[in-house]
């Protein structure tokens, strides 16, 4: 034992933090076997179930009623935005293609004249 | 006496430290530093290319496009300075593209693989390819960036895709005893229906659920102890913070996708039977004729090495290269010892092979 080990004093939070670690490792590896059974499986599947079935009429209650609140409001809707999202991204679409079709004309048209400079 | 002036020194200390922690645990690092320039964009999706940081005659001419995950912010990428994988490789002199997918909306709900890889995909590429002025390209997926990169490279092998690299790629679901995911969403015990017309997408809290509990004890407990132990050293605290950043910043992903992700993939592994059909086209693996690099994650948990191991059997490429590394999902791109190991070999493997 060289001198310096023989000094060190005992410190009782490092062993306590070795002894943490220790039983971390054993709990951690003992619940990624847990949630890797299909004990687990079922059981947050059956939680999830009930939460997502207990909790479906009352969502479809609240998005009549706020359906039925903007139409009277003559407001637009949830629904209308999405309907109005998806064809601003299909115009998205269809300008991309044509800014890429412009991309090719604008190139095939400086190739010719590159060239013609070149060979003069 | 002696005992009276130690303690205001303790209690300074401690109290630094609960500003620390507070600060760590209550703010944003601010992370994604690389400077870039936005060329494309379609509905959420994003297209960056990096500045080069290199003269011309030191760059290689084939650009690479990195994909990742649709569910997950692709900042971890460029996690923070001098710790950046897209930093490195733009030191290294590649011309990088970086394919931010967004946060999907309910509007996107009926967004699919097929969507992503034959709308998103093709035109960022073709973008891509316009401002490079490059025909060919090199592509890095990532998680289920892999599953699309490698629907592309299967779908569109003629499309000038040069090199592909693949990384903790789920991709075979064959073996559902050693993959956690297909327990969990397995159709006796889940719905996916059930849970889509609740939400439209799957939110983005039951996945980041889904991913830490993989390994409760270690993500929920193990890793704000490790930050505690070392809150006297900035460099672990500034790292921890950079990385908690990213974990807590998870999108929804779109409803359709997850569906296909849940029916097609985990419980009917269509992609490696061969019966995977998008948009009319089935998606055959053996079409892919890139050069391949395979970096498979020894610890993952998320996508255990047995999901990734058997494409490279069942491509056409005859270039092809299989990298084990030791660590984690994450870890492996974005721990300590990525800058040392993982992004070294990428570039290793991909710099001879992108050049004209």
């Amino acid at each position: 034992m060289t001198e310096a080990q023989q000094e060190k004093p005992f410190d009782p939070i490092e062993a306590w933090r070795g002894v943490r670690d220790a039983s971390m490792d054993v709990w951690a590896k003992a619940m990624i076997e847990a949630v890797n059974s299909e004990a687990y499986a079922r059981g947050s599947g059956t939680m999830l179930d009930v939460w997502l079935t207990g909790s479906a009429p009352f969502r479809e209650m609240m998005e009549k009623t706020m359906v039925q609140a903007l139409h009277q409001l003559s407001m637009p809707t949830r629904q209308d935005f999405l309907g109005l999202a998806e064809r601003l991204t299909n115009i998205e679409m269809r300008l991309d293609d044509l800014d890429a079709k412009l991309d090719a004309f604008l190139q095939a048209a400086q190739r010719p004249a590159t060239s013609g400079k070149e060979s003069q | 006496m002696a005992a009276c002036a130690v303690l205001p020194d303790e209690l300074q200390r401690a109290g630094e430290r609960l500003r620390r922690l507070t600060r760590v645990l209550t703010t944003r690092a601010p992370i994604a530093q690389s400077p870039r320039e936005l060329v494309w964009a379609l509905n959420k999706a994003r297209l960056y290319r990096y500045a080069p940081v290199l003269p011309p005659e030191q760059r290689h001419p084939v650009p690479l496009i990195l994909i990742f995950a649709i569910m997950n912010r692709p900042s971890i990428l460029d996690l923070r300075p001098g710790n950046s994988f897209i930093e490195f490789m733009v030191n290294r002199g590649y011309d990088i593209f970086l394919l931010d997918w967004g946060c999907p909306g309910l509007e996107d709900k009926n967004l699919g693989f097929d969507d992503y890889v034959l709308d998103y995909m093709t035109r960022a590429i073709r973008k891509m390819k316009s401002v490079s002025g490059c025909s060919e390209f090199s592509m890095m997926g990532w998680c289920i960036g892999a599953i699309l990169a490698t629907a592309y490279a299967a779908l569109r092998p003629g499309d000038g895709l040069r090199n592909l690299m693949l990384l903790t790629a789920p991709l075979d679901y064959s073996n559902r005893q050693g993959i956690t995911f297909s327990h969990w969403t397995d159709e006796r015990y889940f719905d996916v229906d059930k849970v889509l017309a609740a939400f439209g997408n799957m939110p983005a809290e039951m996945i980041e659920y889904g991913a830490k509990a993989l390994k409760p004890v270690e993500n929920y407990i193990g890793n704000y102890m490790r930050l505690w132990d070392n809150i006297d050293d900035p460099r672990v605290v500034e790292s921890w913070h950079a990385m908690n950043t990213w974990v807590t910043d998870n999108i929804p992903m779109a409803g359709r996708a997850f569906r296909q992700l849940v029916v097609d993939l985990y419980r009917n592994n269509r992609l490696m039977e061969g019966t995977w059909n998008l948009r009319g086209e089935t998606v055959d693996v053996s079409r892919i004729r890139a050069n391949l690099l395979m970096v498979i994650a020894g610890a993952d948990h998320i996508t255990p090495p047995c999901q990734a191991e058997t494409l490279s059997d069942r491509v056409s490429s005859v270039d092809k290269e299989t990298y084990r590394v030791a660590g984690g999902h994450i870890g492996i791109m974005a721990g300590s010892g990525a800058a040392k190991r993982t992004w070294p070999h990428i570039d290793g493997w991909l710099g001879p092979r992108s050049n004209k």
